[in-house]
């Protein structure tokens, strides 16, 4: 098994915050943000120490919870600072983004950080369709021929055109290419149906995030049978499952850190626009419609001592087929910056060297 | 400018006999003009595309005798709350541009089950110190409301006679920059409402609608690019545009229903 550690710059306020999203750039603290970015490099540079794979980054705006609004900046500056560790980005939000500009960055990140790049790609969260106006009924499809842009410009040595439906280019023709060829570990992050497919036809990775096991287990299983009609197997470094874990000393303290934690949804919108989001956005899991937002907090799936949280990454590789766990051990937003430190620790020490021949 | 479609009419409301313009079908869209009084823009043409557009001349502007009876903002909008009933409109959205921004939001203030949204287009009910309204010359005036007025076909401003008209009576209502007594009601106006500026508003500062948003609970900011005081005479399809996408669809507007299909 192979570990990832979510970095998401955890930003502490300095006084309470207005609960919905966006949340105003008014009650930014310039000092704090500072502060968020400062102690990420460290907290990082201990996570490279501990012997993690990966650090990976995403793609969130208007909030303090994931303070990587470009998370192309943040993996860059990380990539500088830290020599061994992989750098994953998962991901840019392809629907709103220019999907040639995103080639050239994640080829040009890939190079700069001597071919440590992991990319994911992905629709993003609901929410996020307000940051940049993206319409709510054309979010899939831009995605999905996004990614294939991106895909085939990283690729196609000669000069293209591109006659898409959302995108339109005469002219493609990326410098530098990735130094990773074809191209870097790619992964389409989601547990659509069509998130599946297109990772199966394409022959990349699939992310599944948050959901237990058995929900998970739905959308992995899906993506095999996928992949194996198109005639390939995935490799277990192909399923990246993405989770928040409750760790401490013991199974009782864990159990009691994860009661202190809040059950608050992580981008809660005014009850109008969360309405009719509900209306317009259609969300599944392999198929199995599901709402496309939650009304309570992002669940935790992994809880325990070293000895219960081992177990269940066991159960995770059967249940779940992934070969990459990428771990928040205290949820974004959420926490002070020793207890983070202290939970690595002890991942670190206890729970890592034990899970590697899972 | 403006569409024949638009035609003239009178109610008798409050003791004043109040014209208004009216085009369009569907739900009522209220306008109240600013100081400078009432005038078709082709904003008014695209709004009654979608709505029954029902622009008043309020009294004591326009072509209306002086009026000397009208004291407060408050009474001001008490007209025109009656003035509404006499059209036989009970719910209707409701506009108010600059001054007449201020009015709409007592009338909201005072027939808030009637109003089903509001929109406020470089409102005068907040004011930067030292704001001034635009004064001197016509060339002055034009400057001073309009970003451009050099892209204008015709330039309207409020001919002399009329502006020495309602002069005293703008004096009299528009009260003072920062009205505690307005601005404490607000936070308890819980009607969808959206308030627009010109970033190149000259006469109010944009950066005062911010106080909208953060005294109101349901209220959106939008700033019109390249616009000065008279936005929807400077802009007059961006204006549009967004105002009935608020008015369809309230706060849900910031879902985009633009589509991005090139070729199907």
């Amino acid at each position: 098994m192979k570990v990832s550690f979510f970095e998401t710059a955890r930003y502490r306020a300095p006084r309470g915050l207005p609960p919905e999203w966006p949340v105003p750039s008014g009650a930014y603290d310039p000092d704090a943000g500072a502060e968020a970015y400062r102690s990420m490099i460290e907290r990082l540079e201990y996570v490279e120490e501990l012997g993690f794979d990966w650090v990976s980054v995403s793609e969130h705006h208007y909030s303090p919870r994931i303070l990587t609004p470009a998370p192309i900046v943040s993996a860059a500056f990380i990539a500088a600072r830290l020599r061994k560790i992989r750098i994953a980005l998962l991901g840019p939000i392809v629907p709103q983004s220019n999907p040639v500009r995103v080639a050239e960055e994640l080829a040009m990140l890939d190079t700069l950080a001597q071919g440590r790049l992991v990319v994911g790609l992905l629709r993003g969260t609901t929410n996020e369709y307000l940051t940049y106006d993206l319409n709510p009924a054309e979010a899939r499809e831009r995605t999905d021929e996004g990614m294939e842009l991106i895909l085939r410009a990283w690729t196609e040595p000669q000069p293209f055109g591109w006659q898409g439906r959302h995108f339109q280019y005469r002219t493609v023709s990326i410098w530098p290419r990735p130094l990773q060829q074809p191209h870097p570990p790619t992964y389409a992050l989601g547990v659509s149906r069509e998130s599946c497919e297109f990772a199966a036809r394409n022959h990349i990775g699939c992310g599944v995030s948050y959901a237990p096991f058995e929900v998970v287990g739905k959308a992995t299983r899906y993506y095999r049978e996928q992949c194996a009609r198109q005639g390939w197997q995935p490799t277990p470094d192909q399923i990246v499952y993405r989770a928040n874990m409750a760790l401490a000393e013991t199974d009782a303290e864990a159990e009691a850190l994860l009661r202190s934690q809040p059950n608050q949804p992580p981008f809660a919108m005014r009850e109008g626009v969360r309405d009719a989001f509900m209306r317009l956005d259609a969300r599944n899991i392999a198929g199995e419609a599901r709402p496309p937002i939650r009304s309570g907090a992002l669940p935790t799936t992994f809880i325990g001592g070293p000895d219960t949280i081992v177990e269940q990454v066991r159960r995770c590789r059967e249940e779940v087929g992934a070969g990459v766990l990428d771990l928040s051990l205290v949820p974004p937003g959420w926490g002070d910056a020793q207890l983070l430190m202290r939970s690595l620790e002890l991942f670190g020490k206890k729970v890592l060297p034990r899970i590697r021949d899972i | 400018m403006s569409d024949a479609a638009f035609r003239e009419g009178y109610v008798e409301a409050d003791g004043f006999r109040i014209r208004y313009l009216e085009g369009g079908q569907g739900v009522p869209l209220v306008h109240l003009h600013g100081a400078g009084g009432p005038r078709l823009t082709p904003a008014h043409d695209l709004l009654a595309r979608h709505f029954r557009v029902v622009a008043f001349e309020m009294p004591g502007f326009g072509l209306s005798p002086e009026n000397s009876r009208t004291q407060s903002m408050p009474e001001l909008a008490s007209t025109m709350t009656q003035a509404v009933s006499k059209l036989g409109v009970d719910a209707f959205n409701l506009m108010g541009t600059s001054f007449g921004g201020k009015t709409a939001l007592w009338l909201a203030l005072q027939a808030t089950e009637r109003v089903l949204a509001l929109v406020l287009e470089a409102p005068a009910a907040i004011r930067q110190e030292g704001a001034e309204p635009p004064s001197g010359s016509p060339e002055e005036m034009a400057r001073r409301l309009y970003a451009h007025p050099e892209r204008l076909a015709t330039i309207h401003v409020p001919e002399p006679l009329t502006r020495a008209k309602t002069q005293p009576l703008v004096q009299r209502l528009r009260g003072p920059h920062r009205d505690a007594d307005l601005e404490s009601r607000l936070e308890e106006l819980a009607t969808p409402t959206l308030v627009l500026f010109g970033t190149l508003d000259a006469v109010i500062a944009p950066a005062m609608g911010r106080v909208y948003k953060e005294l109101m609970p349901n209220c959106h900011l939008v700033f019109v690019y390249d616009a000065g005081h008279a936005i929807s005479t400077d802009r007059p399809e961006a204006f549009s545009e967004v105002v009935v996408d608020f008015l369809e669809r309230h706060e849900a507007f910031v879902i985009s229903r633009t589509a991005t299909v090139i070729n199907p």
